[in-house]
């Protein structure tokens, strides 16, 4: 009841009135994003339990074997240790390619068949040495991979929005149960380790991964330690981390000298640590029982990029070789590999193996426990090739005799495999158990089923197995029947996890887009009642016009072209497309009525004026021109933007009558300016030419007077508001003063963030708005009063929104996480803390595309207002009213349509490249928006 | 008051012409048939006797089929030239190939400030089609008009056509842009197919809004002939 006398009654002009509808627009659009938000950008619950020695005793798999050899310690934990110790080289961004002979693929190119000495080893029959392709799980992300090759479990989104400051892994992991198990561990190379792994090294050389233009220096510093270390032996486990490939591939792509000569460089290297291995691998010595892992953590594209799921930044490579000889050939059934000939004529053969394998897999080798929230499956081919090593002294080498050996082996195998299964069952129980969101009963079950048959004809198994004559051998097939059983149970318990981790709960993505359509459905209605009682009900009235219709068909298809990836990712031009679609259509209308045609000229101008400047800011920055009376030009050429707008603003408080305070707080803005070109003047070449007085405040000082100057002009405009009675007749005049004071606060922060293209953007954003605001009028005389609210404003709101993203686009910013400007945030600072940086790069992304525009909206309604009766200012708070409702309904539908295109792409390849991103800038824009929106209905409105 | 004034002036205008304005829908569809034959010729001469085609050799069949149409164009609608009794037929057609460069910028002009490529390589494609556009647009209408400004104005800024030639103009001339409009929309997909570069489908879409124009202002021509059996019966 009290809504519909709400509804019936309320002057919709009014403060309080205005701000409970844009509030509730606000709080609608947050729980609505909240909801939608949980459900998509799903996280993984990580368990805090970890995996103990003792727990094998619950499995059904009976204690493991007593080590043959009586110098080990005599209990292994939970399977046969293979290799007493583990050397593992990372090199990051390792393509397959790299690795693989070229005659694996279809074409040779210069990049292939560089790391020789892997062929080489590979293809001796004598060495146990192998290529394994690598499959890894997207995001393709270092961090990330080094996450879930210890963890042996899966990544998901948030993940990658913590790799800014990388978190220490908690869960349970390799590292954790070498460390456990009295492995002691040295690590050198990329410092991500040491985020990862704070305190689990017994020595680390940890060297700085940030800078991508540094080829060398991770590089150089672990082949320093690496050869010397290799003859120690205080270690168990040593990883060496390469950086030199991945940032090769950054900068100067796949198809370069430098990555090339960085390959030969591993090469060579690689020659020397084999080289080392195998002079100390004799017996008794340091290195007799040792297994050399050379692996990538991902893969990478020709331009060097990696993060996403295509295949060539999911596959790469791992290369496994074991000092010791191998003994047995594994049947072709668990062997999927494929052999060719290199180009030397050697027959190079190359398995597969899943990233997620690689934490069960090493775990069983080592002879540790598995970590607690592993699901990958111990790879039978990386198995065989060390753990078909045990007792090769005891037998010949005769056919029978391999026969019993292979049998041998897959008895282990089985057995390995079923404490595999039995550590993954009790994860997922366990999982299921603790975690809000689980896994489906009917999944479980399937799952449960298989884990039964196996561990069920594993009993009657051990029957056989038990009596140890020849006649029970022939349980072969028996075997290899169980070992099938506990594969498939794995590789189902793979495929599952998969998808429910990477899945999205549908429901809660359901409930949140549905809240976001009715929150646009109150906005209609709202619009709607607006428009009713501003019509008059005596005359005749159109409320549907021309310009309706196109800004309805502009922002619609403007909208439905984020349902597809290559509009994404083509945003800016399209933007600036239907701008200047819609703004030809004005100088259309306005030759039409022979009225402003400058204008409508000038507008059509600025928008291809626009239009190159979004080309120019989408391809990278050139380099500066060498001259050097052109550098001094450059340096200083921003600084004429900025002394017209000085101009402007003095102009404002030059011919207006309004409050003292307001002109005080645009003069300071104008002084803003003037400190800006000085800072500007001080970093430029000039600043050897400049006198010695300036030199104490270079650098930080001027930017943080600037911020502090804002600050304070901010408050001191909240002041104005507490404390200033508006006459209702003057409420014209003063809301365009306060729109322009609270322009000129926020432009000196934003252009000094956003560097020396800040000004020409703040005078494109000014000119912009100024024409359209003149073009406003076009309409409105021409229809008179005779139309409705919606029809009258409906074009210049959306033109104005339609500017406002192609002002995003112009300021060099696009919708991914590498379009943020990250050097935004530390001007004025030099060390990174989170706050005050996170509301630097806020105000620099959003500054001239939401902020400013949102802000900016009263010009458009008050512009040239000139009568001062107070019926007449009443009629235009109900105009502002209309439209801040129609500009908030625009930002919502196009962001309602970036969620419906995430609900329809989410299993698209590129969900967490392109379309994850763009959903969380715009939904960031929206909130935004619509917070802004709230306070200026504070601000602008008055009580009537 | 200016407005409702030059309103009225208009009205009397095409009154005084009214048996000139109106043509039968037969001669309509007979032109608009010509018009079509054209295109369609050009286009059979670029594959089959120059074995050119519009996706691989664009700047050279725009080129061919502007330099086809054109003439066309220009001695049928001189034809149909307005004021009769004052120019000649060779002055229609004079009339008519100014017209063409001069629309031809206006094209370029605004592909450039919707999005088009600029640079060298697409210097001798802009230049082509934008021809091509003139010819749909502002050749007829310069012949027919020429320099009545009024005239003009009524087709283009206030799309108010009286009379079946007006039709004929404004209809196919609308319809060729608001085809190229869309035309440009498949541009930004990541298809990787050759037709989506710049002009090609433009150039699709302007043909086929073209045609589809003709085929309305063939319609509105017998539309109002029947009605106007109604109203004399």
């Amino acid at each position: 009841m009290a809504v519909t006398e709400w509804w019936k009654n309320t002057s919709c002009g009014g403060r309080r009135s205005a701000f409970m509808v844009f509030f509730l627009v606000l709080l609608l659009h947050c729980i609505a994003i909240l909801l939608f938000t949980s459900g998509f950008l799903l996280t993984r619950t990580e368990l805090p339990h970890h995996s103990q020695c003792s727990d094998v005793s619950q499995s059904p798999c009976g204690l493991p074997d007593r080590s043959p050899q009586g110098d080990h310690d005599g209990v292994t934990c939970w399977t046969k240790p293979a290799v007493d110790r583990l050397v593992i080289i990372v090199l990051d961004a390792l393509r397959f390619d790299f690795v693989a002979p070229s005659t694996f693929f279809e074409e040779k190119k210069p990049w292939m068949d560089k790391l020789q000495v892997l062929h080489k080893f590979a293809s001796e029959s004598e060495s146990a040495a192998r290529i394994f392709k690598a499959i890894a799980d997207p995001p393709t992300t270092s961090l990330q991979r080094l996450k879930g090759l210890t963890t042996g479990g899966l990544p998901t989104f948030i993940d990658i929005g913590n790799s800014f400051g990388a978190p220490a892994i908690v869960e349970d992991n390799l590292i954790h149960q070498l460390v456990q198990n009295g492995k002691r561990v040295v690590m050198m190379g990329d410092d991500t380790w040491t985020q990862l792994f704070p305190h689990h090294f017994n020595k680390s050389y940890p060297y700085p991964s940030f800078n991508v233009k540094d080829l060398d220096t991770v590089d150089n510093g672990c082949i320093s330690h690496l050869i010397p270390t290799l003859y120690d032996d205080d270690w168990d486990v040593l990883i060496a981390h390469f950086l030199g490939v991945d940032h090769a591939g950054h900068i100067f792509g796949v198809d370069s000298v430098q990555m090339i000569e960085k390959l030969q460089q591993y090469n060579e290297q690689l020659e020397k640590v084999v080289e080392v291995l195998q002079s100390q691998a004799g017996r008794g010595s340091l290195h007799e029982n040792t297994l050399l892992l050379v692996m990538g953590d991902h893969g990478q594209t020709i331009n060097g990029d990696h993060g996403g799921g295509s295949a060539e930044e999911v596959d790469t490579s791992i290369f496994a070789m074991s000092l010791r000889k191998p003994s047995i050939t594994v049947p072709p059934e668990f062997d999927a590999s494929s052999c060719k000939l290199d180009l030397d004529g050697r027959e190079v053969c190359i398995s597969s193996i899943e990233q997620l394998d690689f934490a069960a897999t090493v775990s069983a080798l080592l002879g540790i426990p598995f970590p607690y929230g592993s699901i990958g499956r111990v790879n039978p081919m990386l198995y065989a090739l060390v753990a078909g090593t045990w007792n090769l002294e005891d037998y010949d080498m005769s056919s029978s005799q391999s026969q019993l050996k292979l049998e041998e082996w897959m008895h282990n195998y089985a057995k390995v495999l079923c404490i595999n299964s039995w550590q993954v069952k009790k994860y997922i129980d366990v999982y299921t158990a603790s975690s809000v969101i689980g896994f489906s009963v009917d999944d479980l079950k399937h799952v449960a089923d298989m884990y039964a048959q196996a561990v069920n004809w594993s009993d009657s198994l051990h029957d056989v197995a038990s009596c140890k004559d020849e006649a029970c051998r022939t349980s072969f097939d028996a075997l290899k029947k169980q070992i099938d059983l506990y594969s498939n149970f794995l590789a189902s318990v793979a495929e599952l996890a998969r998808t429910k981790f990477t899945e999205f709960n549908l429901r809660m993505m359901g409930i949140g887009f549905g809240i976001l359509l009715i929150s646009i459905f109150i906005h209609v209605l709202v619009i709607k009642r607006v428009d009713d009682i501003t019509v008059f009900p005596s005359r005749e009235t159109s409320s549907v016009s021309f310009g309706l219709i196109v800004s309805c068909t502009i922002v619609t298809a403007r909208a439905c072209s984020f349902l597809s990836n290559s509009y994404i990712l083509e945003e800016g031009k399209m933007t600036n497309f239907l701008l200047a679609s819609i703004g030809m259509l004005g100088l259309r209308h306005s030759i039409m009525t022979k009225k402003m045609i400058f204008e409508a000229t000038a507008f059509v101008f600025l928008i291809s004026i626009l239009r190159f400047t979004i080309e120019l800011g989408l391809s990278k920055p050139q380099e500066v021109l060498d001259f050097h009376s052109w550098m001094y030009v450059a340096d200083l050429m921003p600084i004429v933007p900025l002394i017209i707008l000085a101009c402007l603003l003095y102009k404002s408080i030059a011919c207006s009558s309004c409050n003292r305070l307001l002109k005080f707080v645009i003069t300071g803005s104008i002084f803003s300016y003037i400190l800006l070109a000085l800072h500007w003047t001080l970093e430029s070449n000039l600043s050897s030419m400049t006198p010695l007085i300036f030199d104490g405040i270079k650098g930080n000082f001027i930017p943080r007077a600037i911020y502090i100057m804002g600050i304070a002009q901010l408050l001191s405009l909240a002041v104005l508001q507490f404390f200033e009675e508006v006459e209702i007749s003057k409420w014209g005049e003063m809301a365009v003063m306060k729109a322009v004071a609270i322009l000129s606060v926020w432009s000196s922060t934003l252009m000094i963030l956003s560097g020396k293209q800040g000004p020409w953007i703040a005078l494109a954003s000014v000119v912009g708005g100024w024409l359209i605001s003149r073009l406003k009028g076009l309409e409105q005389d021409n229809k008179n009063a005779t139309t409705g609210l919606l029809a009258l404003y409906s074009s210049p709101v959306t033109q104005w929104s339609l500017l406002a993203s192609c002002l995003f686009f112009c300021s060099g910013h696009w919708c991914a996480f590498d379009g943020l400007r990250y050097a935004a945030a530390f001007v004025g600072f030099d060390e990174f803390t989170i706050i005050p940086q996170a509301i630097l790069l806020t105000i620099e992304t959003y500054g001239f595309s939401h902020i400013l525009p949102t802000l900016g909206l009263p010009i458009l309604v008050a512009y040239k207002y000139s009568s001062n009766e107070a019926k007449q200012t009443r009629q235009s708070l109900i105009q502002l009213f209309q439209v801040y409702l129609i500009y908030g309904l625009i930002m919502a539908v196009t962001t309602t349509f970036t969620v419906l295109c995430v609900i329809i792409q989410k299993r698209h390849l590129m969900v967490w490249g392109l379309f994850a991103p763009k959903f969380v800038f715009d939904v960031v824009g929206l909130i935004l928006t619509d917070a802004l929106i709230c306070v200026s209905s504070v601000f602008y409105f008055i009580q009537t | 008051m200016k407005n409702k004034k030059k309103g009225h002036n208009i009205k009397d205008i095409t009154r005084g012409d009214a048996v000139v304005q109106n043509l039968s829908p037969s001669k309509v569809l007979l032109s608009h048939l010509i018009c079509g034959i054209g295109l369609a010729s050009s286009f059979w001469l670029a594959i089959n006797i120059y074995s050119i085609n519009l996706i691989d050799n664009p700047a050279s069949t725009l080129r061919l089929i502007w330099l086809i149409e054109v003439p066309v164009v220009v001695l049928l609608y001189s034809l149909f030239r307005k004021d009769m009794n004052q120019s000649s037929y060779l002055k229609a057609v004079a009339r008519g190939l100014l017209g063409l460069p001069v629309g031809a910028v206006v094209h370029a002009l605004g592909a450039i400030v919707l999005g088009a490529p600029v640079g060298t390589q697409y210097f001798l494609r802009t230049l082509n089609w934008s021809l091509l556009m003139s010819t749909f647009t502002f050749v007829p209408a310069a012949s027919v008009y020429g320099s009545s400004w009024v005239d003009w104005h009524r087709i283009f800024a206030q799309t108010k056509p009286i009379g079946s030639i007006d039709y004929m103009i404004c209809l196919p001339a609308h319809g060729a842009v608001i085809g190229g409009w869309f035309g440009a929309w498949p541009m930004p997909l990541d298809w990787e197919r050759t037709w989506q570069e710049w002009p090609i489908c433009v150039t699709y879409g302007a043909i086929i809004g073209y045609l589809v124009g003709m085929l309305a202002s063939f319609c509105s021509a017998v539309f109002r002939v029947s009605s106007q059996h109604v109203k004399g019966d």
